[in-house]
């Protein structure tokens, strides 16, 4: 071992990436997708936005169902790897942080996707994130969140055994440690938005929320 | 309070090591208090934070992926895109007036400057290499010339000899305590004795040197075997320390040291190139440096990369170039543009054998 080898799983690397999430949510997270897409795209032409669309694969399904789709990413490898899958798609592509959606149009998409890159932020980017993806929001649109959470109860005993070997495999595979989203429904609130509806997967650990603006 | 917490950082650093991310203070800062930015290593924080104490100021503390500033910057895990999220995002924006703020020097490898501004307005100024340096370059708002280079002193390198010596000698210690119990505690000491004489001394040895340590390190491989006394064990240390020994002597250390130059094909072909037609007098490659390589020609308002021999090739005064009036360049004069380094972080250090063409 040297430090070349370190240094490579430090760098992180889209083409384990999307292999390392069917893995680590034990194949799941098609049927997250399906959920995502199901809430996001209701019908032809909506606008969605898509914070942190990594290598594609919900973009790519977005496109399928008709949508308009605006698709960001921070990482110029991953946002490649998407553009190189959907190339004559129409899609809007942006190099950019989550941050940075507060210089797009306000009241400009039917929905704002974060399918698993909530748990990638820190708690003050979230409710900044969230905040300003309300904001973005045309009247009648929805955030649908996508993401890792704190399983309720018992289950989340169980969860924390298994979080272990799974964060080792995580970091091997896909190059970050995430933790789940501790309070996601509460800090949906603090941004302003309320949940209409969610699903959940493995002992409740996985979950799809669909928030709207409170009134 | 946390004594447990050293100890594990100091055998397990290699690892990241997250705190939360966010605005922290020191003291009582106000709307004018200086604002510094760093990864959320968590030993990085917290010698931080008491490296300033007795000072009022803002701590911004960015995702870096628990992983501390200097492979972080390289690798990608703290770039402007952190730092441009921290900054907007943990509301220090609210708290203060100006809009200026000291980053590591040592980040200027991926937090580019120029983009941080284009993008939240903050302009970035690069602090000292060293934390205990920080009190003195707040007060006189500018770097010395031992600011801005990178030290290898004696606590650095023990650390660095802990940081290796114990996962190892935890992995190879435990393996011996499965096949052979009574070896374990020797082994552990030979990787520890190992890991300190590596980065106190073996570094700082010339070539020959570390030729004839290496013969000795063989030789008393062999006479190990011989009072070891024959059978299974005799031959498993006489084929095992050898190659163990080649291991560690052959090892790239780049990662560890500041004083190992880069060992890889890849990297010793490509050198900074510097075109003084394009230089107009910035010194942001003066300011970033690790190594000092950089002096001041202030009567032209120009640069001259007056210490080659000493640049470790981490392309933090590439990327940082406002006037992309430096590259990497190979012998055949083929260059690699700024503008490609600062896309896919082409610094050498981190994607080493991306086709640059």
């Amino acid at each position: 071992m040297s430090s070349l080898a370190l240094m490579r799983w430090l760098e992180g690397s889209p083409q384990r990436y999307d292999a390392g999430m069917r893995l680590l949510t034990f194949g799941r997270v098609t049927r997250l997708h399906e959920a995502v897409i199901a809430a996001a795209a209701r019908k032809p032409g909506d606008r969605v936005l898509e914070i942190g669309c990594g290598t594609g694969s919900v973009t790519a399904r977005l496109v399928a169902a008709g949508a308009q789709v605006t698709a960001l990413d921070q990482a110029p490898e991953m946002l490649e790897q998407a553009q190189a899958r959907l190339p004559e798609a129409g899609v809007t592509w942006l190099e950019q942080t989550a941050a940075e959606i507060d210089r797009l149009p306000e009241a400009g998409f039917e929905a704002v996707v974060l399918s698993l890159c909530l748990s990638d932020m820190s708690a003050s980017e979230r409710v900044f994130v969230l905040r300003e993806a309300r904001r973005r929001l045309a009247p009648g649109g929805r955030v649908v969140v996508a993401d890792e959470v704190r399983a309720p109860g018992l289950r989340g005993v169980l969860q924390r055994f298994w979080r272990v070997p799974q964060a080792a495999l995580g970091w091997l595979l896909v190059g970050t440690i995430s933790r789940p989203v501790p309070d996601l429904v509460g800090e949906l609130r603090v941004a302003g938005l309320a949940v209409q509806a969610e699903e959940r997967w493995l002992l409740g650990s996985l979950a799809v929320m669909v928030a709207e603006p409170e009134r | 309070m946390s004594w447990w917490r050293e100890v594990l950082q100091a055998g397990f650093r290699l690892f990241p090591w997250p705190t939360e991310p966010g605005l922290r203070t020191v003291g009582q800062p106000d709307a004018s208090s200086p604002v510094l930015l760093t990864g959320n290593y968590d030993l990085t924080v917290r010698r931080l934070m008491h490296a300033l104490k007795g000072q009022d100021a803002w701590v911004v503390v960015a995702p870096s992926g628990g992983i501390n500033v200097w492979c972080a910057a390289a690798g990608g895990h703290l770039s402007t895109h952190q730092v441009v999220t921290a900054l907007k995002t943990c509301g220090v924006a609210d708290r203060v007036q100006h809009r200026r703020v000291i980053l590591p020097q040592l980040a200027a490898t991926g937090a580019l400057a120029l983009d941080v501004f284009r993008r939240c307005r903050w302009k970035v100024t690069f602090g000292p290499v060293r934390l205990e340096d920080l009190p003195a370059y707040l007060e006189a708002g500018e770097k010395t010339d031992a600011m801005r280079r990178v030290q290898f002193g004696m606590r650095e390198r023990l650390e660095m000899a802990a940081a290796w010596a114990v996962p190892i000698g935890l992995l190879l210690g435990g393996l011996t305590l499965l096949l052979r119990p009574g070896w374990a505690l020797p082994v552990v000491a030979a990787v520890a004795a190992m890991a300190v004489a590596v980065f106190t001394v073996y570094d700082r040895l010339g070539r020959a040197r570390r030729l004839v340590l290496a013969a000795a390190g063989v030789a008393s491989a062999l006479v190990a075997t011989l009072l070891a006394g024959g059978g299974t064990a005799a031959i498993v240390v006489a084929i095992g320390l050898p190659l163990l020994l080649t291991a560690i002597l052959t090892f790239d250390y780049e990662g560890s040291t500041p004083t190992e130059g880069g060992s890889h094909f890849e990297e010793r072909r490509w050198r900074i190139a510097f075109d003084p037609e394009r230089c107009d007098g910035v010194y942001r490659c003066w300011e970033v440096c690790p190594e000092a390589c950089f002096e001041k020609l202030e009567a032209e308002r120009k640069v001259e990369h007056a210490h080659d021999e000493r640049c470790i090739r981490c392309g933090a005064c590439v990327v940082q170039c406002p006037k992309d009036a430096l590259f990497f360049e190979d012998a055949e004069g083929t260059r690699i543009e700024p503008e490609v380094i600062r896309r896919f972080k082409l610094n050498l250090l981190g994607q080493r054998s991306v086709d640059a063409s």
